[in-house]
């Protein structure tokens, strides 16, 4: 055991900051092109890409240089690249089950932006129980011919392409007539309407297919093998962006202790009340706590062990704790908390990001965390079964097949 | 970057494990609950010889110079175990003679404590139970042979078997470390009776007990760095035990949960229980994380071991009490009896989280530290 961060892994951290320092955007960036332009000079400079082999276009880098990277992003406050779910799971699909016409085709423009990607999986109907889905794919010969609805979909103004999970033989049992297409976005069958979510943002779409056309070239893997395609991927790269994570939520904690001692109550500052320094003793335990548990998966990933179902249990632990975490700051905020619009009286207690609404949007959007990527409920039957071995429930749907 | 164990670390867990399963088991542990000791003399020579007394003191006493990393894969092992005895209080107080001592106290103590001849204890909170060591309220007035110590320590571990127990005091010169005989006129020590028949607490009665002036631990007035640091590693010590205590808890729920049918299929198959147990092993491994960091931190003297240690202790104090707590209502009636072990952990995880600084003193420490 040595938490110690090796002599390379630390040049490597200076580098980074250096580099992020020299080229960080002064302004924000309010375009599609200018955020596309910042994506290309990550990646050439080496931050994008990262765990891709260098024979498809990445970088060949550790887990640990890509944690580094995205920690150094948050401490600075660097926009984000795009792409992160072609980027994150949707190319690693592809190398592994693509065929090599698919791999030319689509992963250099993948990794560089050119083309932006989405996923079409959610159904309405098919949340949790996402191999119930209903969007159909009719082989055409040359084509398959595209009729349903998806939901959920990041990106999906912008995006070019979309990976597809859709019903290619609706007679068999439901894990197994489903199959994994990339789907063309701009065509005239696919229909793209953004879904307004709590924080009034609409960073999500739902996505109609009618009469679209997937090239049967498009197809990835084999017919019937779309929901063990889609396994192998949900469980992909949760791990490397754990110190970031935290960054930020640290960041946000020494923002909330600013307003701590701004803001006052009974003649004095609130930070001198026991019960918020209760409450903020707790909250940066268990902050740290994440940070340790990150640091353990991050070691793991480093020398070359799969992540499996224990990812399940960063997924679950990170995304209850950001819930509680953000309700915690709203608590010791009050109603100053709840603000959206900016305010000249907000400034106080949220000095530093010059964001007006920081606080609530980020105590909305930590609502999202346990729903998206498999759902707590989903993640908890995950670890109970594969990790804990409990046995498997009885499910309808499993007597029926 | 590796926070796996090292090969030797692994040995030392297997190891450790093997032994206590076979020789602290419930069926041997529940015949000292009335035991006025409460602790088997022939396990505590066993542990001597498997080095595990002189595990992280200098081989020149009869130790192993081994770290804060392998004692908390110790005290894991022994929380699992709900091994009762001594063994985290002299360990503590070794740490402290070494630190602190003389060469005159170490040779005294500490190839004694290595060999299994002597066991120690701290009497770290005075009356009114703050664990701030500059609360000690006892007093230490001088005489003419050294110090005469009165006042009152409460919960005490393991006081009555105690060959030596270390005092904090407040003299004329500031808060001071004594070593103090228990067995000294003016030393009168009464044991309590707890929920848990594995922790023993005495409280330690001083009437202006006489101590030898050579029996200051370090220079006089200088103690509370020293009480400080101690409290940070009986922190992660007991952190380190409640966590063994929660995987024994986790354990036996999931293999219950495996076993146990109603409505004609194993309860585990129930989201209800499966969740809850997804739960347990979500707060088992974040405190393995919050333990090993804290430990880690402690040896390599990190940046941020103070807080670590506290953040370990708050944590894993929540942690176990939950998931020990959950065990019982996994298994329903028979998790609440007293036949059943399942009781045996919960309260050893509600007794260390009452010691060496509660949840809400070391989220105070963490405020201060990262608030201030």
């Amino acid at each position: 055991m040595d938490l110690n961060y090796s002599p390379e892994d630390r040049a490597f951290r200076a580098e980074v900051r250096r580099w992020l320092e020299a080229n960080v955007p002064k302004d924000e960036l309010t375009t599609l092109e200018a955020r596309k332009a910042w994506h290309r000079r990550l990646y050439e400079a080496g931050y994008v890409g990262m765990l891709w082999p260098k024979a498809y276009g990445g970088w060949g880098a550790t887990p640990m240089q890509q944690a580094i990277v995205q920690d150094e992003m948050a401490r600075i406050g660097a926009p984000p690249p795009i792409n992160g779910l072609g980027i994150g799971f949707i190319g690693p699909t592809i190398i592994v089950h693509g065929t090599d016409w698919q791999k030319q085709r689509y992963l250099k423009k993948m990794l560089t932006a050119e083309e932006i990607w989405c996923q079409l999986y959610s159904e309405p109907n098919a949340g949790s129980d996402l191999a119930s889905l209903k969007t159909r794919a009719e082989d055409q010969g040359d084509h398959f011919l595209v009729n349903g609805q998806k939901i959920w979909t990041s990106s999906g103004p912008i995006a070019d392409w979309g990976i597809l999970l859709a019903r290619s033989d609706p007679k068999v049992a439901k894990h197994k007539g489903i199959a994994c297409f990339l789907l063309h976005m701009r065509q005239p069958g696919v229909e793209v309407r953004p879904l307004r979510q709590i924080t009034g943002h609409a960073l999500f779409s739902e996505v109609f297919m009618t009469n679209a056309r997937a090239e049967t070239r498009d197809l990835i893997g084999r017919l019937d093998q779309g929901w063990a395609i889609a396994q192998t991927t949900l469980g992909y790269e949760r791990g490397a962006n754990s110190l970031g994570r935290v960054t930020r939520y640290a960041i946000a904690f020494h923002q909330l202790v600013r307003a701590a001692k701004e803001l006052r109550r009974g003649g004095r500052p609130l930070l001198e009340d026991p019960v918020v320094r209760a409450k903020l003793g707790r909250a940066w335990a268990e902050l740290e706590v994440q940070r340790y548990a990150g640091l353990r998966v991050l070691s793991a990933l480093n020398k070359g062990e799969p992540p499996g179902a224990a990812s399940s249990i960063t997924k679950l632990s990170y995304t209850e704790f950001e819930k509680r975490y953000y309700e915690t700051a709203l608590e010791i905020l009050g109603p100053w908390g709840q603000l959206m619009a900016s305010r000249e009286e907000f400034e106080e207690v949220d000095t530093s990001s010059g964001e007006p609404g920081t606080w609530a949007t980020a105590f909305l959007w930590a609502r999202a965390g346990t729903i998206y990527s498999g759902s707590s409920e989903i993640q908890k039957n995950i670890i109970g079964e594969r990790v804990l071995g409990l046995p498997k429930e009885v499910r309808a749907d499993r007597l029926k097949a | 970057m590796d926070f796996a164990f090292s090969p030797d670390q692994r040995l030392l867990r297997d190891s450790a494990r093997a032994f206590l399963d076979q020789h602290v088991t419930p069926a041997t542990l529940r015949p000292l609950w009335d035991d006025p000791r409460g602790e088997s003399e022939a396990t505590w020579k066993e542990m001597a010889q498997l080095g595990w007394l002189g595990l992280a003191l200098p081989e020149a006493y009869g130790g192993s110079a081994l770290g804060m990393v392998e004692t908390a894969i110790l005290l894991d092992e022994l929380g699992r175990a709900a091994y009762p005895g001594p063994y985290l209080p002299t360990m503590l107080a070794a740490a402290a003679l070494e630190a602190a001592g003389g060469e005159a106290q170490r040779t005294r103590w500490l190839p004694a404590i290595a060999t299994g001849e002597a066991r120690a204890s701290l009497a770290l909170l005075d009356a009114d139970l703050d664990w701030r060591p500059e609360a000690a309220a006892t007093r230490a007035e001088k005489t003419a042979t050294g110090f005469a110590l009165t006042g009152t320590k409460r919960f005490v571990p393991w006081a009555h078997v105690a060959n030596v127990l270390l005092v904090p005091a407040q003299a004329p010169e500031g808060l001071t470390l004594f070593c103090v005989d228990p067995a000294a006129s003016g030393v009168t020590l009464a044991p309590a009776q707890t929920m848990d028949p594995g922790t023993r607490w005495s409280s330690v009665t001083l009437a202006r007990a006489p101590v030898a002036a050579d029996a200051v631990l370090g220079a006089p007035g200088q103690a509370g760095p020293l009480l400080a640091a101690l409290l940070r590693r009986g922190a992660v010590a007991a952190a380190a035990e409640m966590l063994g205590a929660a995987r024994r808890c986790l354990d036996l729920a999931v293999g219950y949960a495996k076993v146990r049918e109603q409505f004609g299929q194993p309860i585990g198959s129930f989201q209800a229980i499966r969740h809850k147990c997804a739960e347990m092993l979500l707060e088992v491994e974040n405190s393995h994380a919050a333990v090993y960091y804290a430990a880690w931190a402690l040896d390599a003297q990190a940046e941020d071991h103070e807080i670590a240690a506290s953040i370990a202790k708050a944590y894993v104090g929540d942690a176990a009490r939950k998931v020990c707590g959950e065990a019982i209502q996994v298994h329903g009636g028979i998790g609440f009896t007293w036949e059943y072990d399942l009781h045996i952990y919960f309260k050893r995880a509600k007794a260390l989280e009452a010691q060496y600084g509660d949840g809400d003193y070391h989220r105070e420490l963490i405020v201060r530290r990262v608030a201030a």
